[in-house]
């Protein structure tokens, strides 16, 4: 019988990380620079690595493992955003980094690789466990997979996982077709999808505020709540992403994993755990509960947008068609609003409006549960007093969750006004919250798969997207329909207004 | 004798926070954010360093928030209670809207002391767990002490303070007996010691060894008696968990480290000891260094108010070091 460790005490101690390798294909890449090798080096500074860790870079560009290092501590060092660089955690932290340059097609590359992770187990005791992470072009996701396969990489004395980006698929025969070629390789239990939206903390405390709380539950569902608005805003046009992002489009890009993980958070059944099958048996039920439009249904709950030049605080923005890689006559949606409905007893009705846009007013992501008014106004009809009750749920850039309410106004007379209760997140508890990336890798590596998308929740999503996709590829929209710096085409408000609804303006 | 009136003291804090308001929103703010997850009543003497307490107790507000009402022992004397409200507020990561805390201030003399829970009590925050941090080693063998913790979810104290470590752990462990949750700042200076011992074997060659100890020694010096004893306490439990029966040693030393640890057996030898601001970790002959900062009473603290719970570790651990502190010359 294996012994078991006797001096673990996890009411005080740290989560940590066990003893393990991470290979990162794209290592020269935007995220391993931006996200992932900050997020690696706080975890190390926060003494949440084992000892036993490595880490091995894979990209085409001839590096050495010194040279790797100095450009990894230069990424550290411009993006880690509230960790300055300790020298000597640094140095025990970059002794464990190492790379293997190569092309991902060829063969080659994963004898190379093998023969650095033995390497790797033994001067750094990695315990023959490795998490693979693929942060590449999606066309390479399976190349890679199949790769470390037939190099016999996919298993080991150890455990190995694999770490998959989004986008998963660009629709769901190729989402299925991915996770099938996945799994010629990895078991489903051990292929992580990431979503990082799902390791931000607020997203994590729906969970929380939800299912911790006994208040809130019972108004949770149609006969209490009018609608829900979940909005995905970003101020920032494509930033040198174009060719990508007009392949992909905000319905794609945004509403098919982000959004739709959030919604499914937010109106999900209560799990009867925190463990991860559990807590994913919900989601994907609320998934798989979506009602999938009929192409007429389509064209009355979904509003397509691309935005257009404008003037915004002085400064002349390029529409998206004048973006540099972008096709002059390119029909992608930098805009996508859409009303979908629940078929559950508890969502029966109730439209959920989810919109994502680039270019409008303000960065925001938040969620907007409407509440039904009261039944009887007995006061004055001026004033505020119709303002109905919301609760919002603010992801980012304030993590926080605010009432809205009404209140006397004080005086004489009956006036009433909104008045807002507002819990920050950030200044509630002032302490440093860990990013989504550190939340997701410490997840991955001790295997947690709760934060991450399964294959079935991915297969639901694009069930629900994929009609949208096809009506709107059908469709010729009469593109730019809004001007760079506003909420969107005037259609998506004339969509809310069908039901009487308004867009908020976060 | 200057009577204190609960009532008039909760007027104040309402006329501060209304005070407080005004103020940041005159100032084109977004007014003041209240928040409150509990009611830490910490105990001090007079000669306690007010401004180092003032700080930690600020530390610890943006993670725990809480109502902090701050009596000071003022010792012999005629018979005192008297009390003042003022609030803490902090900018979070340079925004506008500050967030502020309030605190009372209580001095109270000896004779009053019995009167302390009947004035404490009717000012903790409502319906939050009450928290109380005795800085004060006198204080924990008087007799009004059992009233003042009766009234908390759980009572802190430094063991490391007390003039008479054994007498100290017998008391503690009397004291968690009767019901009272309790946490001992000595034991929450072990954690990262204990994380890293522990961390150790999760190595499985390490672990596989385990079974080869047969012998665990804890040399400590000065204040760190019961911490000492804790570490051996635990070590041993732990092993006896694992099948696992080693012969205990603790005892004064004359180093330079506070605390030193080693189990050994066999070729098999751990060795844990401090070095500066470094832990070092032998095994075998092979030395490892792990940066741990002594830690600061806002560390400690922060954990203990992080576990509002039965923690059945410490408590076992209590039990076995006040026998092993009795049974040890």
């Amino acid at each position: 019988m294996a012994i078991e460790n006797p001096f673990l005490d996890p009411l005080r101690f740290e989560r940590q990380a066990p003893e393990c390798a991470i290979v990162i294909f794209g290592a020269n890449g935007d995220l391993t620079r931006r996200k992932l090798m900050p997020a690696l080096y706080r975890l190390a500074y926060d003494r949440r690595l084992s000892a036993g860790f490595a880490v091995i870079g894979i990209s085409r560009t001839p590096l050495s493992d010194d040279q790797f290092r100095d450009k990894m501590l230069e990424s550290v060092k411009q993006f880690s955003e509230d960790t300055a660089v300790d020298t000597d955690v640094w140095a025990a932290f970059a002794r464990g980094l190492y790379y293997v340059a190569g092309d991902i097609g060829d063969a080659a590359l994963y004898q190379r690789l093998g023969q650095k992770l033995m390497a790797a187990e033994s001067q750094r005791h990695t315990g023959g466990n490795a998490l693979f992470y693929l942060s590449t072009q999606p066309s390479q996701y399976a190349q890679a997979a199949l790769g470390i396969g037939a190099a016999g990489l996919g298993k080991g004395t150890g455990w190995r996982r694999l770490v998959v980006e989004k986008p998963f698929g660009h629709d769901l025969a190729s989402a299925r077709d991915l996770s099938r070629r996945l799994h010629e390789v990895f078991s489903e239990s051990d292929v992580y999808r990431i979503d990082h939206y799902l390791g931000k903390e607020t997203v994590q405390n729906i969970l929380a505020f939800r299912f911790g709380n006994g208040i809130f539950e019972p108004l949770w569902n149609r006969r209490y709540v009018n609608h829900v608005q979940i909005t995905g805003a970003e101020s920032i046009g494509v930033e040198g992403r174009g060719a990508y992002y007009q392949e992909a489009g905000a319905l794609a890009d945004m509403i098919q994993n982000h959004l739709l993980q959030v919604m499914a958070t937010i109106a999900m059944e209560p799990a009867a755990s925190f463990r991860a099958a559990s807590v994913r048996d919900e989601k994907s039920k609320l998934l798989r509960s979506m009602r999938a439009m009929t192409p007429d249904e389509v064209r009355r709950n979904s509003v397509a947008g691309q935005y257009g030049p404008a003037r915004v605080g002085g400064q002349a923005i390029a529409g998206f068609r004048q973006e540099p890689g972008v096709d002059p006559q390119s029909p992608t949606d930098t805009y996508a609003a859409v009303t979908l409905f629940v078929e559950n007893w508890r969502w029966a009705g109730v439209p959920f409006y989810v919109r994502t846009g680039k270019r409008l007013p303000k960065r925001v992501t938040e969620i907007a549960i409407q509440f039904n008014p009261a039944p009887l106004a007995i006061f004055d009809q001026d004033g505020g007093e119709n303002a109905p009750n919301l609760l919002i749920v603010r992801i980012q850039p304030e993590e926080g969750i605010s009432l809205k309410f009404l209140s006397k106004r004080p005086g004489a007379g009956m006036t009433l006004r909104p008045v807002s209760m507002d819990f920050n997140y950030g200044s509630s508890f002032g302490e440093r919250s860990p990013s989504a990336y550190e939340t997701l890798l410490l997840d991955a590596i001790v295997g947690d798969a709760t934060l991450y998308t399964r294959q079935d929740m991915v297969e639901a999503s694009w069930s629900v997207v994929e009609p949208i996709q096809n009506v709107w590829r059908e469709t010729r929209f009469d593109f730019p329909n809004y001007a760079a710096g506003t909420w969107g085409p005037a259609a998506a408000d004339e969509m809310l207004a069908r039901r009487g609804h308004a867009w908020r303006k976060p | 004798m200057a009577a204190s009136a609960p009532e008039r003291v909760l007027r104040e804090l309402a006329d501060l926070w209304v005070t407080l308001g005004k103020r940041g929103q005159a100032e084109g703010g977004a007014g003041v954010l209240r928040a409150c997850t509990l009611t830490l009543v910490v105990l001090a003497e007079a000669n306690d360093d007010a401004t180092a307490l003032g700080e930690t107790i600020a530390a610890l507000m943006p993670e725990h928030p809480a109502r902090t009402i701050v009596v000071k022992l003022s010792g012999a004397g005629e018979r005192a209670l008297a009390e003042r409200v003022y609030a803490q507020c902090w900018m979070p990561f340079g925004e506008r809207r500050q967030i502020c805390c309030e605190q009372i201030e209580i001095t109270v003399s000896d004779a009053a002391l019995a009167d302390l829970p009947s004035v404490v009590l009717p000012l903790a925050a409502p319906d939050l767990p009450v928290i109380v941090w005795s800085r004060s080693a006198r204080l924990f063998e008087m007799p009004p002490f059992g009233a003042i913790a009766r009234m908390a979810a759980k009572v802190v104290v430094d063991s490391a303070g007390f003039a008479d470590p054994k007498r100290a752990l017998r008391l503690l462990a009397e004291t968690a007996r009767s019901g009272v949750l309790l946490g001992d700042l000595a034991w929450t200076r072990l954690t990262r010691w204990r994380e890293m011992l522990a961390r150790l074997f999760e190595n499985r060659d390490y672990l596989a060894k385990l079974a080869r100890i047969s012998s665990v020694r804890v040399v400590y010096n000065g204040e760190f008696a019961t911490a000492a004893w804790y570490m051996g306490a635990w070590i041993v439990d732990a092993l006896r968990d694992a099948g696992v029966n080693a012969k205990i040693v603790v005892g004064a030393g004359r180093g330079p480290a506070p605390i030193s640890v080693e189990l050994a057996g066999g070729e098999f030898r751990v060795a844990l000891a401090r070095r500066e601001d470094r832990l070092v970790i032998t095994v075998d002959n092979a030395e490892n260094c792990a940066n741990l900062p002594q830690p600061s009473d806002y560390l400690l603290m922060r954990e203990e108010l992080g576990i509002v719970r039965r923690d059945a570790v410490f408590e076992r651990t209590l039990a076995s070091a006040a026998r092993l502190a009795y049974a040890t010359n």
